[in-house]
């Protein structure tokens, strides 16, 4: 028998009586700018499908249009907390392409503003981790003390959030005087503060019973599934791109890269943290090794043109590496811009970590990945 | 560690923060001070001068109306409009001086760094609000003005209760 034609007008999906399909987003405050289709069955979630691109905003589009320079306000808006190090790989390849060689002090400059901007970035990450999971002190404490950081990049660049503060050929202006004396009270303060949230964080029984064993990514899931920055070296995998590939003043610098081995959300949420400390070390060792004087930015030509040729760089950023592909054809304007974003690339295993998780441990296992819904729409 | 023990250390560095000095700012009845008197660029060395970047300020005796302001800001925000000005300077045959929408500015400092002849620089105003759109269209005489802020509190750190804002 031939089956019967449906009828026309409203047609009703087939489900399964146990399973309940919950949209959380796009303007829920626990998913961000983002959806994510969850099947639930009672509380353990069956299937969870995130549904980016909410906030695509054409980044790469609109610097087609752009000259090299006029291009950098738009492009650092992807994160405007970690600003210098979205704009980092894109002033590389743009070096490169119209070789230019950056000075040896707008190097250590450049270590240093990019450094306190991971600090800043992870700080707001964590205070958003906190509230997520209902900790409303850990919310108020990384937004306070963020602001150490925040004053100090002000200070420097001229802003708060949105530097503008690299450029291809080096830095756009030299730091104030007296900027060591001030960046090293910061830094050690600051140091200081965030050893505190050890006690009431992560030392804290009931973030540890919430959050170990939560989302557990395996080191060869890690591996296959592509993951970068702090989710790759929470499940044991010892890469940095600050290491493995120096860029700029990097390789002059003695790097501790933290990598723990649980690969839970407990893991990815502590290795931010640990490598906050360490930022503080980079940027000590930088302000010593920095030469003291001299020039901070090669002179451009108006509008200056790249040959023919392409270009690829990437940087470790708060969120993993981000890497920018460059085209030129010979025109003041770039004639791709390609962005490759850490927070898209851990996206891609959050279906695996949520299936048979409970509902409520979403958030947990969500913002551990370290996803910025910005970056990864572009 | 057990979880008893865990707790009372929580909450225990919870509750040193009694103690603690507040950190907060009390904007607007305290004022951050900020390096300098805002983003400047030298063209003779291509390099900016580290400040603030906020309002701009307008320099007549200098500016020549050459556009090249507003030709670095289409390019971002296409903030800046050249508009036609009363005075007469003899730099500026055209009589032509930027005008900046601080709808559409995003405090970039490119238009600073374009202009050749030192006439563009930003200065410590960051407070623009406005209640109509028109109002933050500051017109070349009203940028021309020197802004008076009092900024004046800075962090201290040698409290061993912590850093405060004085
Ligand atoms: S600061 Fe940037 S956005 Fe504002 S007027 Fe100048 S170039 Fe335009
Ligand atoms: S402000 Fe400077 S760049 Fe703009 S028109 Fe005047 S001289 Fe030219």
């Amino acid at each position: 028998m031939s089956s019967t034609p449906l009828p026309p007008g409203l047609q009703i999906e087939k489900v399964d009586e146990r399973i309940m399909t919950l949209n959380v987003g796009p303007q829920h405050p626990g998913s961000g700018h983002m959806r994510i289709i969850v099947k639930i069955d009672g509380d353990y979630i069956v299937s969870a499908d995130p549904d980016p691109g909410y906030v695509h905003r054409g980044e790469e589009k609109m610097a087609e249009y752009r000259n090299y320079v006029l291009n950098i306000p738009h492009l650092e808006r992807p994160v405007i907390h970690d600003s210098c190090n979205v704009l980092y790989p894109y002033c590389l390849g743009v070096e490169e392409l119209l070789g230019l060689e950056v000075p040896e002090r707008a190097k250590y400059l450049r270590v240093i503003a990019s450094e306190l901007n991971r600090c800043v970035y992870i700080q707001y990450w964590l205070a958003i981790y906190g509230i997520f999971l209902g900790h409303s002190t850990m919310f108020m404490w990384p937004a306070g003390d963020r602001e150490l950081y925040i004053d100090m990049l002000e200070k420097m660049t001229g802003a708060r959030v949105t530097h503008s503060f690299f450029i291809p050929g080096g830095i756009r202006n030299d730091v104030p005087a007296n900027f060591e004396d001030m960046l090293l009270k910061r830094v050690n303060y600051f140091e200081k503060r965030i050893k505190e949230y050890a006690a009431i964080f992560y030392d804290n029984p009931i973030l540890i019973s919430r959050t170990r064993d939560a989302g557990k990514l395996s080191r060869e899931d890690a591996i296959r599934l592509g993951t970068t920055g702090s989710t790759l070296r929470a499940s044991g995998v010892n890469f940095d791109l600050r290491v493995k590939e120096p860029y700029d003043a990097y390789g002059e610098l003695d790097i501790n890269v933290p990598t723990l081995k649980e690969g839970d959300a407990y893991a990815r949420s502590k290795i931010p943290w640990l490598d906050m400390l360490e930022s503080c070390n980079i940027i000590r060792q930088a302000v010593q090794k920095m030469p003291k004087s001299g020039s901070v930015r090669v002179k451009l030509k108006p509008n200056p043109k790249g040959g023919n040729d392409e270009v690829y760089k990437r940087v470790e950023s708060g969120r993993g590496s981000l890497g920018c592909y460059v085209v030129s054809r010979n025109a003041p304007e770039p004639y791709r811009v390609k962005l490759s974003v850490g927070s898209f690339r851990n996206l891609i295993c959050m279906p695996y970590l949520l299936k048979g998780e409970k509902l409520g441990n979403m958030p947990a296992v969500y913002w551990s990945l370290n996803y910025w819904p910005v970056e990864a729409d572009r | 560690m057990g979880t008893a023990t865990g707790i009372i250390k929580a909450l225990n560095s919870g509750i040193k923060h009694l103690a603690v000095k507040r950190f907060t700012l009390r904007y607007p009845e305290q004022k951050l001070k900020m390096v300098g008197d805002g983003y400047q660029f030298d063209p003779s060395t291509g390099v900016g001068i580290a400040g603030y970047k906020g309002r701009h300020m307008l320099f007549h005796d200098h500016c020549t109306g050459c556009q090249l302001c507003s030709i670095a800001c289409e390019g971002v925000a296409e903030a800046i409009s050249m508009v036609k000005v009363q005075e007469e300077w003899k730099q500026n045959k055209k009589a032509i001086m930027p005008q900046i929408d601080y709808g559409k500015c995003v405090f970039c400092g490119l238009c600073v760094d374009a202009c050749p002849f030192y006439s563009l620089y930003m200065t410590n105003d960051y407070e623009l609000s406005s209640f109509t759109k028109e109002g933050l269209i500051y017109t070349p005489a009203q940028l021309q003005v020197k802004p008076n802020i009092s900024q004046d509190v800075e962090l201290k750190f040698d409290n061993p209760r912590g850093a405060t804002h004085g």
